[in-house]
């Protein structure tokens, strides 16, 4: 679903590449937030010396836990970098991929989930021209503030209710669908191509794509979790 | 090697051998609904998931999918070192941020 250059007017994808360096410097900063610790000043004060950083006192100093919760994110994005690769051939001479989103989020949380996906959508937009970079901002947009962030909340409101896995496919299946809407209204408000035309037919082939999102969502969060399990 | 990026450079050596060649989703509309023809492509050096020097075949895919795996987990390895240069420093000259 990545949107190359040329499906939107400059006005919408220089508004959307705004919104998006927003909201992927808010959840960078909350990742930063959680990865760090306010170094105490008491510490510091008996140690510092001997340390020779005693000027680090009330700054933010990486964790342990912030040190794992970085390789994790960097294993987490290994794995869909690789696994958007393996289009699946749907109806009628189309494929899929997986976005990656829930998958994401499940592991690492909604904020990291989204610096995951934006940072996939980044190296492919630079190293492989796998979406625009001018659309680059639509791309955050829909896949990983609305395929993760957004996404993520719907799995975990639906986990107070129905069993992890279901609320997981659901939100799966959600966070391509909704993608696919929001890339529709993007293109068609750019007057690319009617809006009720794109809407129709992207909405009705992702919500194909969304059930292969949700399979593979699951069978990848086990296929992980045995991976972890095994170092 | 990381045994972290096992699973992942399986699963894009795999991509690259099986994965399918048709349009996806917004592709395969764009061609139907007649804008496919909008869209431009940026120079980009793995252009189309193959190296430039090895042309548009599997192997050139395979190792495409290599690079680009080891490029994102490298890009979260640089940002950890750039915390880590700012959380511990070894002398005051380090102590910047």
């Amino acid at each position: 679903m990545h949107i190359p250059d040329g499906f939107l007017d400059p006005k919408m994808s220089g508004g959307l590449l705004g919104l998006a360096a927003g909201v992927l410097g808010y959840c960078l900063g909350q990742v930063m937030r959680a990865v760090t610790a306010v170094v105490p000043k008491q510490v510091l004060a008996t140690v510092g010396n001997s340390l020779g950083n005693i000027q680090m006192a009330g700054k933010r100093a990486l964790t342990k836990f912030g040190e794992e919760k970085v390789y994790q994110m960097a294993t987490v994005a290994a794995w869909i970098f690789a696994a958007q690769m393996f289009n699946f051939p749907i109806n009628s001479g189309t494929s899929g991929h997986l976005i990656g989103g829930v998958f994401a989020a499940v592991i690492v949380g909604p904020f990291g989930g989204t610096v995951v996906i934006a940072t996939v959508l980044l190296i492919q937009s630079l190293f492989f021209a796998d979406g625009g970079l001018m659309s680059l901002g639509a791309n955050i947009i829909n896949m990983a503030v609305i395929g993760s962030f957004v996404s993520y909340y719907v799995y975990a409101g639906l986990k107070k209710l129905i069993p992890e896995m279901a609320s997981i496919s659901i939100a799966a299946w959600f966070s391509v669908v909704a993608a696919s809407l929001a890339t529709s209204l993007e293109i068609g408000f750019s007057g690319t191509i009617g809006l009720p035309a794109v809407t129709s037919a992207m909405v009705k082939t992702h919500c194909i794509i969304g059930i292969a999102e949700a399979v593979i969502t699951v069978v990848i969060l086990k296929l992980y979790k045995g991976a972890k399990n095994n170092e | 090697m990381n045994k972290k990026l096992l699973f992942p450079l399986l699963i894009a050596v795999l991509a690259a051998i099986f994965a399918s060649q048709n349009p996806d989703g917004l592709d395969k509309v764009s061609e139907m609904l007649g804008f496919a023809h909008k869209g431009v492509e940026h120079p980009a050096i793995m252009a189309g998931y193959n190296l430039p020097f090895l042309g548009a075949s599997k192997l050139s895919a395979i190792l495409a999918g290599i690079a680009g795996v080891m490029l994102t987990y490298g890009i979260f390895m640089l940002g950890l070192y750039l915390a880590r240069k700012h959380s511990m420093p070894r002398g005051e000259s380090r102590q910047t941020s």
